[in-house]
């Protein structure tokens, strides 16, 4: 029932031959506005979707203009964290023993000789100045992009394949597994975050990024396998699902062909908000000192030594992790929210 | 019903052994023994060995859980090993200052966040929704430790040079001037209060929002419409009624973090709470005040799960069990 309307669109948009998106949600929007009555009577007579539901889906996120934007920039943040690295090599850990504690955005002419002729231009060796031990700002804070954006997604990896598969599993056979997986999570839920983590990393022996990864996945999956669950117990009553057993399908194509595709919609979005959770999380764990070990930065590590600089007066060492931080996490929101809005037919 | 309880008390009580032992043995397995980190470096290894010894640890950790377990069942938390008390002494000093900063900013933020979801609601998609769901966007995406900072800059540092030094906040356990007592805690409560506030109020406003316009959109809000009842009346006395009863759970269900306290924000702010015990006992090894801490927020947890579940058997009669 809560697809119909989808249904209807994706035939509207049939009805409208190639021509394509714009037009489709044009007719999306006609429709909403008036219910429109008469057009329906006219798609239904119409030849069978074209435009699926994933196509449509894509479509609709495509118009959500906030979401888009966020995507923007949040590709923009990751090409940069992949690419420029590569270019500056050491430079995260080099020290410039001669410019400790210096100030972002400070130009001084250089003269560049380029084709015979000589030119003066502004010039910064260290774009946002460096740290205490004259560090490059600029580096450690892409450098640390790296180790956010890599935990975040690698985890998230990490809940979905775990908290799908337990969740899966416990919504579709009940009984004592089920039983078994929500006490399980209760365990989990009841114990403070952050502490099983630094207990659980120094129990590795140190922390690193595959710790790192591996302890957040080990303990944070309980929400999408929750999520599954739930979305499992329903879908395992529901009529398409008897129809398929009762034609003698066996529960791996019940479960693969029937629940899976139908089931998926709720679990991106999380999975979407999850890794910006994730992302503030690996911050904290930096910022009190339990992600990736000095010399390598994290945007926590960056923030970690607020004490220092508060105490100097100095706001700008704090100002551009915090702002990268933010903006990662509030783009990834963003789109989760998009996201959402596209996959949610109900929803405007 | 009441052999559900007796079933639900039974797997609760179950379930804080195994928490007890799954938590007794992470502590004993991470390395760094006690004794190895922050105290005097000059130490003497035979003094330290003789500590040990004493206190039990050099035996494998399996074989010390039984006299551990004996002792939490009669109660004992046994001692910390660095502040060389009861853990149940310190548990008692260090919870109520939790549940003031914790309390004080929940209630802050569920009187900001309830009117703030239901004008949301009333009015969905006016500027003041729009306006609304951009903050609380921002405010979930900014995490407490980066507002705390920022917070401790303002209110300490440039506040402070702002007014020529008569008027800021107090920092890193600092007092201001000849204040004491109530007033004391005040000025201190200030800047940890908004920082933990301003997230919930985030959070809290978006539930509050998407509960309110559930109901609203329900057949008996529009019955009580058809009636000719007043939008206020429909809105305030009808619909607010079944939509604040998911947030009530909601807060009841976080009431045991009050005592497990805030990690990051009272480190920030230097607020002696069992967050920072419990961090700090954590980097110290000092496995009596974690397994204190543990226990005490994993007995709250099951406890409060319990009653809600219970709770909603009671009030709605179609939860049979």
């Amino acid at each position: 029932m809560a697809d119909q309307p989808l249904k209807r669109i994706a035939q509207t948009g049939s009805l409208l031959g190639a021509a394509g998106v714009a037009q489709a949600m044009a007719a999306e929007e006609a429709l909403r506005h008036e219910g429109a009555a008469e057009d329906l009577v006219v798609a239904e007579v119409a030849e069978p979707s074209e435009i699926g539901f994933w196509k449509l889906a894509v479509i609709r996120f495509l118009h959500h203009r906030t979401a888009t934007v966020s995507l923007g920039i949040l590709l923009f943040i990751i090409v940069t964290a992949m690419i420029l690295p590569t270019f500056q090599g050491d430079l995260f850990r080099l020290q410039d023993y001669t410019h400790p504690y210096g100030s972002p955005f400070e130009f001084h002419s250089r003269t560049v000789s380029l084709a015979g002729a000589s030119f003066s231009i502004p010039w910064t060796d260290h774009l946002l100045g460096t740290d205490a031990l004259g560090r490059d700002e600029m580096a450690r804070l892409v450098r640390g992009a790296r180790v956010s954006l890599t935990v975040g997604l690698l985890a998230m990896l990490g809940y979905i394949i775990i908290g799908g598969i337990l969740g899966a599993l416990a919504g579709y056979y009940g009984g004592w597994i089920d039983n078994a997986l929500m006490r399980l999570t209760d365990v989990i839920i009841a114990m403070p975050f952050i502490l099983v983590v630094v207990a659980v990393t120094a129990a590795f022996g140190g922390v690193s990024l595959t710790v790192l990864v591996l302890v957040i996945a080990g303990l944070g999956w309980f929400e999408i396998g929750r999520l599954m669950r739930a979305q499992f117990l329903v879908l395992r009553e529901s009529e398409f699902v008897q129809a398929a057993r009762a034609l003698g399908a066996s529960d791996a194509r019940i479960i693969f062909r029937h629940i899976v595709p139908n089931s998926l919609a709720p679990i991106i979005v999380s999975a979407t908000l999850g890794v910006s959770g994730i992302i503030l999380l690996e911050a904290a764990l930096g910022f009190l000192g339990y992600s990736v070990p000095p010399p390598e930065p994290s945007w926590g590590n960056l923030l970690s030594q607020y004490e220092e600089e508060i105490q100097l007066g100095k706001l700008w060492p704090l100002a551009f992790p915090a702002i990268a931080l933010v903006t990662t996490a509030l783009c990834i929101n963003l789109i989760g929210d998009g996201i959402r809005d596209a996959l949610d037919p109900r929803q405007r | 019903m009441t052999f559900y309880v007796i079933r639900r008390v039974l797997i609760g009580v179950m379930l804080l052994f195994l928490m007890s032992f799954a938590f007794f043995g992470l502590t004993r397995l991470t390395p760094g023994p006690p004794f190895s980190t922050g105290e005097n470096p000059r130490a003497h290894q035979e003094l330290i060995d003789k500590r040990m010894n004493a206190l039990g640890l050099n035996k494998p950790w399996y074989a010390q859980y039984p006299a551990y377990l004996n002792a939490l069942v009669h109660g004992n938390l046994g001692d910390s090993y660095v502040y060389n008390q009861p853990v149940t002494k310190l548990l008692t000093q260090r919870v109520p200052n939790s549940v003031i900063l914790l309390g004080t900013a929940l209630i802050v933020s569920l009187l900001i966040a309830i009117p703030l979801g239901i004008f949301a609601a009333t009015r969905q998609y006016s500027k003041l929704d729009m306006t609304t769901s951009v903050i609380s966007y921002v405010g979930i995406s900014v995490p407490s430790f980066v507002l705390g900072i920022f917070l401790l800059f303002a209110g300490g540092i440039w506040l402070r040079h702002l007014t020529g030094g008569d008027f800021y906040f107090p920092l890193f356990g600092m007092h201001k001037g000849s204040t004491s007592g109530l007033d004391d805690l005040v000025w201190h409560m200030v800047l940890p209060v908004t920082s933990l506030a301003v997230l919930s109020v985030a959070g809290f406003s978006r539930f509050m929002r998407a509960s309110m316009l559930e109901v609203l959109h329900q057949d008996y809000v529009r019955t009580a419409k058809a009636k000719g009842l007043a939008q206020r009346t429909v809105n305030y006395k009808h619909a607010l009624r079944n939509a604040i009863l998911p947030i009530i759970t909601l807060v009841a269900l976080q009431t045991p973090q009050f005592v497990s306290g805030a990690i990051i924000t009272e480190g920030i702010f230097s607020w002696p709470g069992m967050g920072l015990l419990a961090f700090q006992a954590a980097v110290d090894r000092d496995y009596p005040v974690i397994l204190g801490v543990v226990m005490l927020v994993a007995v709250l947890t099951v406890t409060f799960n319990l009653l809600a579940d219970i709770a909603y058997a009671v009030v709605d009669p179609r939860i049979r069990y």
